[in-house]
C-alpha cells in the first residue's frame, strides 16, 4: 500500500513530531508498504495568517496515495478519501491553552472568529477520518472534552528497543531528555543539596538554549555539587544515550504536565530501570507508578531528594521496580508492528 | 545560510526532479549550510491548478535566508530572495499546446487557463532574484514564452568520482528506464544491420510491461539473442559504475528530451563516448558527432553504422571517451560551479 | 467562436434592436450566434424581429442547455425591465456569463423578481445594503417616488452584477457598484447604434430656413416622465422673449393624461408653444427628428448606462442639449451642450437662445456630434470589445474558480467568506492575476 504521512514543518526545526513521522515511515516500509512523508510549512505567527495555511492544506491534491496518516493541525485538514488521524496535537492555543490564557490568537471578535474557524475545521476534518488515534491519554482527553470525539490511544513505540537491554548499575540516577525549564532538571539538581552523599545524579541531553545549560551549571557551582552531579549537556548519539540509560541506577524524568508517556520513561522501562517522576508530570505517570515501577514525588527539591536517596537505599527493591516498569511497558503492547497494523486497519 | 529547496512532487513517483533537489541538498550541507527540503504535492489538472497555485502563494518560508525553486509551480512561492532553478514549464500550456499531448480541447475556456497561467508565471518569474535553467531548450522556452533571460546551470550527477574507465569491451550499454520515448527499440532494430561483432546491453526498469515485452519480441523477431542482453530491473549505482567502467560506449536515444540526461553524463564521467540521434533534443547540447560520440540519424541503419564504428575504430573510440570527460569541464558541469552560481 | 446571446426578441425592445445589430456584426465576422429570447412567457408569442440566426425561447430548456454547453461565450443583454429579461434571470446563474448592462438602476427588475423570490431578495438587500434595507426597499416600492428613493442607495446593480462573470456597460458613471460586485472583468463600451441612412443634408436646409422666421423646433423623445425635464424646458423658453415667440416644443412618446394636462397648463400660462404628439411609429419619428432644430435630452435623475435618444439625435446631425450628469457628462463638451443641473433653467435658456441665434453654430455642432457618434457607437467596436471581455473572462475564470473553492471551504467552516478579501489572504495571490510578457 502507498501510505503518505502528512505532517507540519516549522522550517529548519526538527522535533519530536518529525522524529515520530520518520520512524513511522521507516516502520511502514519495514512492514512492506511504500511510505513517504509530506511536510507542509506552518507558521502560527501571526495568528491572522493561520486561515490561509488552513486553506492551503485543503487546496493540495493527493494523487497516487492509498492511505493518509495525519499527525497535526493543520496537516490533518488535507483532503483524501482514506485518512487516519494519529493525533500529536491540535492547535492548542485554540483549546486548552486558550482556556489557560496562553494563546496567540488576538483578543476580541477577531480572535473569536479565528478560534471558531479552527474548531469548525477540526470538527469537519475529524468527521472525515476513517479512524482517530491519539499519541497519549492527555490528547485523547482533550479531544473528548473539546471536540466530543472518542479516540484510542496509540502510544508511539520506542524506535530502537534493542538498544535498551539494561545492565549493571554504575551508581547514578540519570535525568535525560531535552534540557529546559519545562522539563525541570533544575529541581533534581537542587534536590541534590538535600540527598545523602552517596546519591549521584547525571543530567544528560541537549539544552534548548545556552541559557538553559548555564542555569544548571550555576546551580551546581552555587551549591558546590560538582562531585555528585555530572552535567553532560549536548546532543547525544543513540549509542551514548543508551549506554547512560543501561548503566543507571534509576531514571528520573520530572517534566511539568507532559502530554505523553515520553520516550525517556519508555526507554528506561525497556531497559528495566526504576522510574522517578513528579506527581504533576502528566502522561509520564502512565508508566511511573509509585511503589510499583518507581517513585512519584511532589515537585519540590526536598521531596525529590527523598526519593533519589531511596533509589540507592535498597538496590533489590530498585531493581524490582525496574522489572515492574519493563513489565508494565510490555503489557501495554507498545511496539511498531502492532502500531502500524492499527493505523492501517 | 538557511536555504529552503522547494519543489513539487507526486507522492511515490521518483524522477529526475527529485535527484537534482536531493543531491543539491547534500552538496549544500557538505558546505555547512542548513537546508530544509520542501516538497509539496501538485497535480497539473487544469481545473485544479489555480487553487494549488494559491496554496503555494500562501506558504510562509520567511525563516529561510533564501529559497531555491525547482519543479513547477514551486516558482510561485514567495520569498524576498528567491532563486529559480527552472527545470520545465507545465508543458501542456506551453510548448505542447499545439501537439497531441495537450490533453484538453483548444477552446476559449482552456485558452483562458493557458493565458492566466502564463500571466501568473510571468509575475512569479519577475519576482526571482535570478533564474537558472537545466538546459538550453528550457532557457529558450523561457525567452520565447515569458520573455525572461536565464542562465543555464547544467545539473551534475552525484559523486561523479565514482565513475572510472577500466577497459573497452565489445558492448554498448544503454542504462536507462525502458520507455517508448527512450527508444530502446531503435537500438535493437539497429542490431539487425550491424556488420561487426558489437553487442548491446539494455538495463533499467521498464515503466510499462508491454514495452519490455515488445523489446523481447523484437529480439526474437530479428534473432538477436546472442547479440542483445536485456536486464529489465532496477540497476544499482554500483552496478552502473561497473558497467560503464568496462563498456565500449554508451547509448542514449531519447526522442526530443529537454536536457542531456543523466545516462550521457554518467558515461562522460566514465570517459566513454556517447551514441545519440539528431532528434534527441537536449543530448545534442552535450554530444557532437565525431568529437565525444556519434550523432546518428534516427533510423536503424545509421545507428548500426555508429555501433560498428565504435567497434572497428577502437583508438577513435578511446579518444572520444577522453573528449567526453573533457566536454563536462567545457560546459562547467560540476557541483562546484552549481554552488558558486546558486549562492552568488 | 460559438456565442449564445440572451435578449428580448420583441421589436418593441430597444435592447432587442441593439442586439440585432450585434448578431449581424458577429455573424458577418464568422462567429456562430444563437439567440435566446428572454422575454416572459406571454410575450414570446409575439413575432420577433428577424435575427437571421437560430432563435430559441428561454423556456426550451434542453435546447438552451445544449447551446450553452457548446458556447465559448454566453451573453445576457439586460436592462431594468422584468418582462423583457425574465428568462435571463432564470438562466444567468446557471452558466458563467457576460452581462451587458443597459441600466445602472435595476430597482424595477429586482422588485418584480422579488415577488417570487422573497427570501433570496431579502438576502441580497441585506448583503449589499446592510441591516434594515430589506424592509426599507419594499416600503418604498409602494410609493410614487420609488425610483428617486432607491436610485442612490439601493439601485440593485450589485445584485445583478454579482451573478455575472464579466460585465460590459455603456458608460463609466455608475461603474463603481459594478466593480464592487462582479468578480470578473468589467469594461465600459459605447453602446452599439445603427447609423441612420439619412445623411443630415436636410439639417443644412433646416438651419438655413430659420433665417426668415420659421418656427424653432425643440424636440424631446420618449416616455414623458418627470426625469425628462419637460417642465424645465417650458420654463426656460418662457424666460426668453425671442424663444417664446419663435420656439415650438414637441414631446413625442407615451404621456399619461394627467401629465399632459399639467404640462399644457404650464405652457399656456407661460405663453410657450407646446405640442404633445404621443407615441408615433418609426417612420413618423424619423420625419419629426429631421424637422427638429434642437433635441433636448435632459435627465434628472439620470439612471441609464447610455441614452438611445441622445445617440439617435447626434447620428441625425442634431444639436443636443443634455444635463451635465451620468452618461451625458461623458459626451465631449464640443459635441453637445451641457446644462448645469443646479442652474438648469437659466443655463438651458442661455443655450437655447444661442442655438436659436446662430444657425451656423447649430449646424456645426450637429455635424461634429454626428461625426463623433458614428465612430463611437458602432456594432463593430462593440463586438470587438465584447470578444475582448470574453477572453478576459476566460482568463479570470480559473482564478475565480479557485476563489469559489476557498469560499466553499470557509463556509464549511462556518466562516465569513469575505475573509478571502482581507489583505492577508489576497495580497499573496494578487500576482496570480499576472502580468503579460
Amino acid at each position: 500500500m502507498k501510505v503518505l504521512i502528512v505532517n507540519n514543518m516549522a522550517p529548519f526545526v526538527w522535533g519530536g513530531a518529525e522524529e515520530l513521522a520518520a520512524n513511522l515511515e521507516r516502520n511502514l516500509i519495514l512492514a512492506g508498504h511504500q511510505a513517504e512523508i509530506l511536510r507542509v510549512p506552518f507558521q502560527w505567527e501571526p495568528a491572522e495568517a493561520i486561515p490561509t495555511q488552513m486553506l492551503m492544506m485543503r487546496a493540495f491534491e493527493l494523487w497516487n496515495v492509498d492511505r493518509v496518516i495525519a499527525l497535526k493541525f493543520p496537516a490533518y485538514l488535507i483532503r483524501h478519501p482514506h485518512k487516519t488521524l494519529w493525533l500529536v496535537h491540535q492547535y492548542r492555543q485554540a483549546y486548552d491553552l486558550f482556556d489557560a490564557g496562553q494563546t496567540n490568537l488576538p483578543p476580541g471578535e477577531q480572535g473569536e472568529a479565528l478560534r471558531s474557524m479552527i474548531r469548525e475545521a477540526d470538527q469537519q476534518a475529524f468527521a472525515e477520518m476513517r479512524s482517530i488515534y491519539t499519541i497519549s491519554d492527555v490528547t485523547k482527553a482533550r479531544l473528548a472534552r473539546y471536540n466530543g470525539r472518542e479516540a484510542n490511544v496509540l502510544v508511539p513505540p520506542v524506535n530502537d528497543p534493542e538498544r535498551f537491554i539494561g545492565g549493571e548499575s554504575q551508581g547514578y540516577v540519570l535525568a535525560a531528555g531535552r534540557v529546559n525549564a519545562m522539563k525541570r532538571q533544575h529541581l533534581l539538581v537542587e534536590a541534590m543539596r538535600y540527598t545523602s552523599p552517596k546519591t549521584k545524579l547525571l543530567v544528560a541531553g541537549p539544552p534548548d538554549s545556552a541559557a538553559d545549560a548555564d542555569a544548571l551549571q550555576r546551580l551546581v557551582d552555587q551549591h558546590d555539587l560538582g562531585d555528585r552531579v555530572k552535567l553532560d549537556l549536548r546532543f547525544l548519539s543513540r549509542d551514548e544515550y543508551a549506554a547512560y540509560v543501561n548503566g543507571a541506577q534509576a531514571v528520573a524524568y520530572v517534566p511539568y504536565d507532559e502530554d505523553a508517556l515520553a520516550y525517556v520513561t519508555m526507554e528506561a522501562s525497556q531497559a528495566g530501570k526504576a522510574l522517578i517522576s513528579a506527581c504533576d508530570s502528566g502522561g509520564v505517570l502512565g508508566l511511573a507508578r509509585h511503589g510499583e515501577t518507581g517513585w512519584v514525588a511532589m515537585p519540590h527539591p526536598e521531596a525529590l531528594a527523598g526519593v533519589l536517596d531511596q533509589a540507592f537505599a535498597d538496590s533489590r527493591r530498585t531493581q524490582a521496580y525496574g522489572d515492574g516498569a519493563r513489565e508494565r511497558l510490555h503489557a501495554m503492547d507498545i511496539n511498531w508492528p502492532s502500531t502500524v497494523g492499527m493505523l492501517l486497519q | 545560510m538557511r536555504i529552503a529547496l522547494c519543489s513539487t512532487f507526486v507522492p511515490f513517483i521518483y524522477g529526475g526532479a527529485r535527484n537534482i533537489v536531493e543531491w543539491l541538498q547534500v552538496m549544500l550541507e557538505r558546505q555547512g549550510h542548513t537546508v530544509e527540503r520542501v516538497y509539496l504535492p501538485e497535480v497539473d489538472a487544469p481545473d485544479l491548478l489555480f487553487q494549488q497555485m494559491a496554496a503555494l502563494r500562501w506558504i510562509d518560508l520567511s525563516a529561510a535566508d533564501r529559497v531555491i525553486c525547482f519543479r513547477p509551480q514551486a516558482h510561485l512561492i514567495r520569498h524576498p530572495h528567491k532563486i529559480l532553478w527552472f527545470i520545465h514549464h507545465i508543458r501542456s500550456f506551453y510548448d505542447l499546446w499545439d501537439t497531441p499531448y495537450r490533453g484538453f480541447p483548444d477552446n476559449a475556456k482552456y485558452r483562458g487557463v493557458r493565458d492566466a497561467l502564463r500571466a501568473a508565471d510571468n509575475a512569479a518569474l519577475a519576482e526571482a532574484k535570478q533564474v537558472f535553467t537545466n538546459s538550453r531548450v528550457v532557457s529558450e522556452r523561457l525567452k520565447k514564452y515569458n520573455g525572461v533571460d536565464s542562465e543555464i546551470l547544467y545539473p551534475p550527477v552525484f559523486d561523479s568520482e565514482r565513475f572510472e574507465c577500466r577497459s573497452f569491451n565489445d558492448e554498448v550499454v544503454y542504462i536507462c528506464r525502458m520507455e517508448h520515448h527512450k527508444r530502446q527499440h531503435l537500438l535493437i532494430e539497429a542490431m539487425s544491420h550491424v556488420k561487426t561483432a558489437v553487442r548491446i546491453r539494455l538495463c533499467g526498469r521498464s515503466g510499462d510491461v508491454s514495452y519490455a515485452d515488445h523489446l523481447r519480441a523484437l529480439i526474437q523477431k530479428h534473432r538477436l539473442d546472442d547479440k542483445v542482453t536485456i536486464e529489465d530491473r532496477w540497476i544499482s549505482e554500483e552496478e552502473k559504475v561497473e558497467l560503464l567502467a568496462d563498456c565500449l560506449a554508451a547509448a542514449y536515444l531519447p526522442l526530443d528530451e529537454d536536457s542531456y540526461g543523466y545516462p550521457s553524463l554518467e558515461a562522460s564521467h566514465a570517459s566513454k563516448p556517447i551514441l545519440t540521434t539528431l532528434d534527441s533534443g537536449g543530448v545534442m547540447e552535450l554530444v557532437s558527432d565525431g568529437d565525444n560520440g556519434y550523432v546518428a540519424d534516427p533510423d536503424p541503419r545509421s545507428v548500426a553504422d555508429a555501433l560498428d564504428k565504435f567497434y572497428m575504430q577502437r583508438d577513435e573510440t578511446r579518444r572520444m571517451g577522453v573528449r567526453a570527460a573533457a566536454r563536462l569541464d567545457e560546459l562547467k558541469i560540476s557541483w562546484t560551479h552549481v554552488l558558486e552560481r546558486l549562492l552568488a | 467562436m460559438n456565442i449564445v446571446i440572451f435578449a428580448p426578441g420583441l421589436k418593441a425592445s430597444a435592447i432587442g434592436r441593439m442586439t440585432g445589430l450585434l448578431v449581424r456584426e458577429l455573424s458577418a465576422q464568422g462567429h456562430t450566434v444563437v439567440l435566446i429570447r428572454s422575454e416572459e412567457k406571454v410575450l414570446l408569442s409575439a413575432v420577433p424581429q428577424s435575427f437571421s440566426v437560430e432563435v430559441i425561447d428561454w423556456l426550451q430548456t434542453s435546447a438552451v442547455d445544449a447551446a450553452c454547453a457548446q458556447a465559448d461565450a454566453i451573453v445576457h443583454q439586460i436592462g431594468d425591465n422584468y418582462h423583457y429579461h425574465y428568462g435571463s434571470l432564470e438562466w444567468l446563474s446557471k452558466y458563467p456569463s457576460v452581462v451587458c448592462l443597459h441600466d445602472f438602476y435595476l430597482g424595477n427588475l429586482f422588485f418584480q423578481w422579488a415577488q417570487t423570490h422573497m427570501a433570496e431578495a431579502e438576502q441580497a438587500l441585506l448583503h449589499w445594503y446592510g441591516a434594515g434595507s430589506n424592509k426599507k426597499f419594499f416600503e418604498y416600492s409602494h410609493r410614487q417616488d420609488f425610483i428617486e428613493l432607491t436610485c442612490a442607495a439601493m439601485p440593485m446593480t450589485e445584485w445583478l452584477c454579482a451573478m455575472a462573470s464579466a460585465v460590459i456597460t455603456h458608460s463609466s458613471w455608475g461603474i463603481k457598484r459594478v466593480l464592487d460586485s462582479c468578480a470578473g472583468p468589467v469594461r465600459a463600451v459605447p453602446l452599439a447604434y445603427e447609423v441612420p441612412a439619412w445623411d443630415g443634408e436636410s439639417a443644412v436646409s433646416n438651419a438655413e430656413a430659420h433665417a426668415d422666421g420659421e418656427p424653432f423646433n425643440i424636440l424631446t423623445i420618449g416616455n414623458v416622465n418627470a426625469n425628462k425635464r419637460a417642465a424645465s424646458v417650458i420654463r426656460a423658453l418662457a424666460q426668453s422673449e425671442k424663444l417664446r415667440r419663435s420656439a415650438v416644443f414637441r414631446l413625442v412618446g407615451q404621456c399619461d393624461t394627467l401629465k399632459a394636462l399639467e404640462l399644457s397648463a404650464l405652457a399656456r400660462n407661460l405663453g410657450v408653444n407646446l405640442v404633445i404628439s404621443g407615441p408615433v411609429d418609426d417612420d413618423v419619428l424619423a420625419v419629426i427628428v429631421r424637422g427638429a432644430d434642437v433635441v433636448s435630452c435632459l435627465r434628472w435623475p439620470s439612471l441609464e448606462a447610455a441614452s438611445a435618444s441622445a445617440i439617435e439625435a447626434m447620428l441625425h446631425c442634431k444639436p443636443v442639449v443634455v444635463t451635465n450628469v451620468g452618461f451625458y457628462r461623458e459626451i465631449p463638451s464640443d459635441h453637445v451642450v451641457h446644462i448645469d443641473p443646479d442652474n438648469e433653467i437659466d443655463s438651458l435658456c442661455k443655450a437655447l437662445e444661442w442655438l436659436h441665434a446662430e444657425p451656423e453654430a447649430r449646424l456645426a455642432l450637429g455635424r461634429r456630434a454626428q461625426a463623433w457618434a458614428s465612430q463611437q457607437f458602432t456594432a463593430a467596436g462593440y463586438c470587438r470589445a465584447l470578444l475582448g471581455v470574453v477572453d478576459d473572462m476566460h482568463m479570470a475564470a480559473p482564478i475565480l474558480h479557485s476563489m469559489r473553492f476557498f469560499a466553499q471551504a470557509l463556509s464549511d467552516w462556518k466562516t465569513d467568506t469575505r475573509w478571502l478579501g482581507t489583505s492577508l489572504a489576497l495580497d499573496p495571490i494578487r500576482s496570480l492575476l499576472g502580468t503579460t510578457a
